[in-house]
């Protein structure tokens, strides 16, 4: 990479690091309760529209027949690839022995977290009656039904369950040091006892990092093919629908890089306020967006060529309905400029990263992840929306709009987001300050970073 | 568990709680003060559970269609057709079996009042009675045309009695006293000119299954010519459709007469014709079709629309007299509706109230305020006539400027009698009693005459003197008396003079505004009802709603597009109409829907449409000139339920003429045949194995299974914004495609529901088990399993499935929930329904038939929409043991399936279209 000249941490050897992380445990950094008030807020709106969407239905959608599937589904999707970045930087970089990941790993995983969170919320409000949504889960009931295993809809319960209780899991365990470290730093009476239970009694003695380095590498190993997997999976509740522009055997990688892409565009997003905020510059530096930039660029490279493949496989597998949905209705149907803008956003806006100064200016790197986060959230409405909007029996085929309720629920979820996101920079430390000492004092002593991987 | 001692156990707590609730319960129940019986007896025909059916008749615009209705523990829940009916022969159309919602509508009347005080009918009567004085002088009464032999009786009498009461008919003119019959059975060419005679008209049942048998495919098919205005579901049918302004009717008859062979038509008649045929327009067209008609002599049959002129009706006899049809196909009787020589239409009654000859108005089950001609301005009229009575089903537009109101009982819960439209009489029972304790008009009759006679008694008076007493119980049993038909009668052909009279008064507008009865709301009586305003047009697939139809090109010329207003401008009357643009519509010609923009006391009809009424004018009422400029409004959202017309070169609705037919009999063995699959094939172990077959050949698209689905499987209406959101509940909708130019497109429909998919695309994706195949071949829908994933919406290729965004039945009304089909759960909030081939009646027969130890009979089971298919277009069964329809229609050649190329293996059968285009008009245009 061509980033490998710029330090890891800035000064290394020099940085007070627990200090420096664990300020915003003691005091609120500037203007966060400006954005907890808003995100509070918004999270109203989301609870103000659950609470509608249970008490009168799901016809306060816009969901319709033929567009079954809508808002719902779409923010499911986007919610789920935006976590799987998280997954990707905290245990697939592990194991694959990349020591940048260190200062990044925590954000990253409570961000998946988070995003999984708002992502539990859509599939279970989507449904008709979701008073009876644990009819999905296989357990033997005493009605005697078992789920229909042939759908794809009881993998995506176990996927996305599995997956949120081994994030949660990950990210605990590597929590445990800094919980540890911020019971001994801080002064408050209470929070001293919270930060003490949390520890679960770490003590930082040696067989104790030992048996956790074991586990965490277990879980980064547990979690690496679900990073492949999850998405793979959600994938599947379109591909094996028989519904043109979703039957195709290209979704699941198409979809796992499509969320890993959105996965790094909010990661910038959120981590590029946060070092200028919490003053991590010298962690968080401009090697880490140059690699996250280019490894979106990578990944906007690798959509483009899933989008032309797409429309190729429609094209030969001379379906009449394959075809029209990829060559007629995508370009030039009444949800054209969608899918123009899809493409156009997410091909050839990353395409800047080229430039290397373009992946280390905050102002670019800002505006190409808030817009890709935008285009793989179209992509997804474009595949959804526009491919049910028009199937085989013209007499049916309907277009779609949002009710009120619907771009209240995608705003809220936003709000959700930010709310735990705020909370979790105030009260943990947003960066694991154990790893990162860890690389300090590699780097410091001339050793060769190993991203903690020798347990 | 006795060493819990002297506590209570749980026995015994039980009994001492039931004991004190008992004893607390018997306190406040003492009997009544009156003597009340215990239902010890099981009463005559009250069978509990079980569906009993009656045959009785429905009247519109005064005449009867027979039907059998299915009552289930004293309230009636569905309408089918009588057989034995000639208006029915079996079908039942959607007015027919929309009747059961009406009668249940919470909106409708419940108590009679004086002024704004609830009265009682012995008081309204009263106040009427001091009204019409001794004599009657100066008190009018107004009627319905009818033809029921009853009130006939009944107005002889009164006129007797109160001699100087003038009585008037809801309509301009009188009924003319000879109709038209036709056997269309027997025809090969028929020609229909602004005419629907298949979906529409008091015997538009009986023609579409005569017509049916006549359009059987093969050699002697029978060939269709249609002109008409906007198209009809007998212009979707026709083998060649003209777009034709309604005012040019008689110029393309004329043309038609012209065309044929010199000596069918004398000289004087031909100068007459060549007048009214004008530019000849339609030369070749009417020339193919005369040569067609004359190679058919006694063969042939040409019907004009009830809203032409009469000199159209004469042109019209005029042809099929020279064409040797009178007699053969078709022939005369005289009117069924009582001839109107004797009285006046409404006209003359506003002459009467406007010169202050009015002191009394009696408003017998009409309604004057909306249906009469705008230049009349009855609503004011009345405020000048001083007492006005009104006896009417709603607290309508006329009940509002009443000062006594009396409701009306529902035909349903009313004794009387009709006729058909060739005479047959029938006699029409009450299922239920009144509801709201509404009266017959022939009750107020009696009531005028100060006789206290129940409908019942007045009924049977009627027909005591003409039936032996058995004939009374076998007429209302098979739901007709015997021997009531009318008799043909010779009626002249019509002379030059007439004719030469006719085109003498023939000026046709520039523009022509069209006003026609409503194909789901007719006039506006049923503007109420729900399922007809949700019910789409069978041709525009609008609902909640009328428009200004008109052409592409007309459109373009005033310079709107659908949805937007155009100011219409008739006789100085303005009204700002959405337009809504039909392809295949006639250039120059507006038509426009009567029956909308009710204001009365109807929930349901509120905000629907607007009153076409307002533009109707006594000269003008069926044809009038118009203006239309672009109008002053926001563009108006129609709510269809079907927004693509074009098939997109897709293959779902087959077709082809007989020629190709006959070079290429195997037409459709692309669509069947087995598939390869992945899957094993399916298990067909039951007895039955059930399947339907459409006849696309024969469907007219006229929407009666639609409504008699809704009727059978409970299915809710969702309102104009649920149609707009594409939201309707319809489990059997009727596609309509388009293809051709825009000016005349060539329609194809396709009655669409769920396919019973042997491998269905539902099934695999449901992730809870909520939609599974039976062993008998249904696709199952387990409303109590759904969690409302949708994904069986999704991957249904047909888009059949249905779902319950809001819980549509939980705030229904009372009333409403009685038309509830017991044997069919009503669905909750949330699950997705669907066609389950009406699964209640296959299994109902299967207990019926396992109680007395046999198989199911071929034909036992019928399913709602085949019963009520007037042109028998649905065959249903078991594939193991079919009906001889059923049998035919699988060995056709004809025959596949929908998306056969996906490989769902559907057990709905379709068989392809076949027109039989003349050669002769393939060198036309």
């Amino acid at each position: 990479m061509s980033a490998a000249a710029a330090p890891l941490i800035i000064g290394a050897g020099k940085q007070d690091v627990p200090a420096k992380i664990l300020a915003p445990l003691e005091r609120a950094p500037r203007g966060w309760w400006l954005l907890l008030g808003a995100s509070a807020a918004l999270s109203g709106v989301l609870v103000l529209c659950i609470t509608i969407t249970l008490t009168q239905g799901i016809g306060t959608w816009g969901n319709n027949i033929p567009v079954g599937w809508a808002f719902g589904i779409i923010n499911f999707v986007w919610w789920i690839g935006i976590g799987h970045a998280g997954t990707f930087i905290s245990a697939f970089l592990l194991l694959m022995d990349q020591p940048w990941r260190a200062s990044l790993n925590r954000v990253a995983e409570a961000m998946t977290i988070f995003a999984l969170v708002n992502a539990g919320v859509f599939p279970l409000l989507h449904l008709g009656r979701p008073w009876f949504a644990y009819w999905l889960v296989p357990y033997p009931s005493a009605l005697g039904v078992w789920p229909q295993f042939k759908s794809s809809l009881p993998w995506d319960v176990a996927a996305i369950s599995t997956y949120f209780l081994l994030s949660a899991l990950f990210w605990y365990l590597g929590l445990l040091p800094d919980l540890a470290a911020a019971r001994d730093r801080v002064t408050g009476y209470w929070q001293k006892r919270v930060y003490g239970v949390l520890a679960l009694g770490w003590r930082g003695a040696g067989d104790q990092w030992k048996k956790h380095r074991v586990a965490y590498l277990l879980l980064a190993g547990l979690a690496t093919p679900l990073v492949v997997s999850v998405h793979s999976i959600v994938s599947l509740d379109f591909s094996i629908a028989q519904v043109p522009g979703w039957h195709s055997t290209i979704f699941p990688p198409f979809f796992v890089v499509g969320a890993i892409y959105s996965g790094f565009a909010m990661v910038l997003l959120l981590i590029l306020p946060l070092r200028r905020t919490l003053g991590l510059e010298p962690l968080i530096t401009e090697r880490h967006l140059s690699n996250i930039a280019s490894l979106m660029l990578a990944m906007g490279l690798m959509l483009g060529y899933a989008y032309i493949v797409e429309a190729f496989g429609a094209w030969y597998s001379s379906d009449p309905y394959e075809r029209y949905t990829a060559l007629v209705n995508r370009p030039g149907g009444p949800l054209a400029w969608l899918y123009w803008l899809t493409v156009a956003i997410n091909v050839l806006a990353p395409q800047v990263f080229w430039s290397r100064r373009a992946r280390r200016s905050t102002p670019v790197l800002i505006g190409v992840s808030a817009l890709v986060l935008v285009g793989m959230w179209t992509e997804r409405f474009t595949i959804i929306v526009g491919s049910l909007t028009r199937d085989f029996l013209p007499s049916s085929w309907h277009g779609y709009a949002p009710t009120l309720v619907d771009l209240g629920l995608l705003a809220g979820s936003l709000g959700l987001f930010g709310f735990l996101f705020l909370l979790f920079i105030r009260w943990l430390p947003t960066v694991s300050m154990s790893e990162v000492q860890r690389l300090q004092f590699q780097l410091h002593h001339g050793e060769q970073p190993d991203a903690g991987r020798d347990g | 568990m006795s060493s819990l001692g002297d506590g209570p156990t749980r026995r015994t707590f039980l009994k001492v709680m039931g004991a004190s609730v008992g004893l607390a319960g018997a306190a406040s129940c003492a009997p009544p003060d009156e003597e009340i019986l215990p239902y010890a007896r099981q009463p005559l025909e009250a069978k509990p559970g079980v569906t009993v059916r009656y045959a009785t008749a429905l009247m519109l615009d005064g005449l009867a269609t027979g039907a059998l209705v299915r009552c289930r523990d004293g309230r009636p829940i569905k309408v089918d057709g009588n057989p034995g009916h000639p208006a029915s022969l079996g079908g039942a159309g959607v007015f027919e079996q929309a009747a059961i919602l009406s009668l249940y509508d919470p909106d409708r009347a419940m108590r009679p009042r004086g002024g704004r005080r609830v009265a009682t009918w012995e008081q309204c009567v009263r106040a009427i009675r001091a009204g019409l004085g001794h004599d009657g002088g100066g008190a009018h009464l107004i009627l319905e045309p009818t033809s029921s032999a009853t009130t006939l009786r009944l107005l002889a009498r009164v006129r007797e009695r109160i001699p100087r009461l003038s009585m008037y008919w809801d309509s301009l003119e009188p009924p003319s006293p000879q109709v038209r019959q036709y056997d269309l059975a027997r025809t090969r060419v028929v020609l229909a000119i602004d005419a629907d005679p298949l979906a529409s008209g008091p015997f538009h049942l009986r023609y579409a299954r005569h017509f049916a048998q006549a359009r059987r495919v093969g050699d002697d098919m029978a060939r269709l010519y249609v002109a008409e205005p906007t198209p009809t579901p007998t212009g979707t049918m026709a083998d060649h459709r003209l777009p034709l302004r309604a005012a040019d009717a008689a110029a393309l008859l004329a043309e038609v007469l012209l065309a044929l062979p010199a000596q069918s038509v004398s000289a004087p008649v031909r100068e007459a014709l060549t007048r009214i045929a004008g530019e000849r327009r339609h030369g070749p067209w009417a020339a193919v079709v005369a040569r067609d008609l004359a190679a058919n002599r006694g063969r042939g049959a040409t019907l004009v629309g009830a809203r032409q002129p009469r000199i159209t009706h004469a042109m019209a006899h005029l042809l099929d007299s020279a064409l040797g049809n009178i007699g053969a196909t078709t022939w005369f009787t005289r009117s069924a509706l009582l001839a109107g020589a004797e009285s006046d239409g409404i006209a003359q009654l506003a002459t009467a109230i406007e010169s202050g000859g009015c002191h009394t108005l009696i408003v017998a089950g009409a309604n004057p305020a909306y249906s009469a001609p705008a230049d009349l301005d009855f609503t004011r009229l009345m405020r000048k006539a001083g007492l006005v009575a009104t006896l009417s089903g709603y607290e309508d537009e006329t009940a509002e400027a009443s000062s006594w109101f009396m409701p009306m009982a529902h035909p349903l819960e009313s004794w009387g009698d009709g006729r058909a439209l060739d005479g047959v009489a029938s006699v029409v029972q009450p299922v239920i009693r009144p509801m709201h304790g509404g009266r017959t008009v022939d009750e107020l009759l009696a009531a005028l005459m100060g006789e206290n006679a129940d409908g019942l008694a007045l009924v049977r008076e009627t027909w005591q003197a003409e039936a032996r007493p058995d004939a009374w119980t076998r007429a209302l049993e098979q739901g007709v008396v015997e021997g009531t038909a009318e008799r043909r009668i010779e009626v002249p052909v019509p002379t030059a003079e007439i004719i030469e009279s006719g085109a003498k008064t023939m000026r046709p507008p520039a523009l022509e505004l069209v006003f026609r009865t409503d194909s789901k709301v007719h006039d506006g009586r049923f503007a109420n009802n729900a399922w007809l305003q949700e019910l789409p047009d069978p041709v525009t697939k609008l609902t909640w709603d009328n428009a200004a139809l008109l052409s592409p090109k007309t459109a373009a010329r005033i310079g709107i597009q659908t949805g937007q207003h155009v100011a219409l401008t008739s006789f100085g009357r303005t009204l700002a109409v959405p337009a809504l643009i039909v392809p295949g519509h006639a250039d120059e010609s507006i038509v426009l829907s009567l029956g909308y923009g009710r204001t009365g006391e109807l929930s349901v009809a509120q905000g629907a449409g607007v009153n076409a009424g307002l533009l109707r004018t006594r000269s003008a009422p069926s044809i009038a000139d118009v203006t239309a400029v672009p109008g002053p409004g926001p563009t108006h959202h129609f709510a269809v339920t079907q927004t693509h017309w074009s098939i997109e070169g897709r293959d779902h609705v087959r077709h082809a003429t007989l020629e190709e037919l006959r070079h290429n009999p195997d037409l459709t063995s692309d669509q069947r045949g087995p598939v390869p699959s992945l899957y094993p094939p399916i298990h067909t172990t039951a007895p039955n194995q059930w399947a339907m077959l459409i006849d696309l050949s024969l469907c007219t698209g006229c929407s009666a299974c639609v409504v008699s689905c809704q009727a059978e499987n409970n299915v809710p209406v969702v309102g104009a914004d649920g149609v707009r959101d594409s939201r309707e509940m319809h489990w059997l909708r009727i596609d309509r495609y388009l293809e051709g130019p825009p000016d005349n497109p060539e329609a194809s429909i396709q009655p669409m529901l769920c396919q019973h998919c042997e491998k269905a695309p539902c099934e695999y994706v449901c992730p809870v088990n909520a939609t599974v195949h039976s062993s008998d071949g249904l696709n199952e829908m387990v409303y109590n399993r759904c969690v409302g994933t949708r994904f069986c919406s999704n991957n249904c290729p047909y888009k059949v499935r249905r779902f319950n965004w809001f819980n549509y039945e939980s705030h229904i009304a009372e009333t409403l929930k009685l038309a509830h089909n017991p044997e069919v759960t009503v669905r909750e909030r949330g699950v997705m329904e669907k066609c389950t081939f009406c699964v209640q009646r296959i299994r109902g027969a299967q207990v019926v038939a396992g109680r007395e130890q046999r198989s199911l009979h071929p034909d036992e089971v019928r399913t709602a929409c085949q019963e009520a298919c007037p042109s028998q277009a649905i065959s249903f069964g078991s594939l193991t043991d079919p009906t001889p329809e059923l049998a035919a229609g699988l060995a056709d050649r004809r025959r596949y399936s929908v998306l056969h190329e996906l490989g769902t293996r559907p057990r709905v059968q379709y068989l392809a279209r076949i027109t039989n285009p003349n050669p002769a008009m393939a060198s036309q245009p």
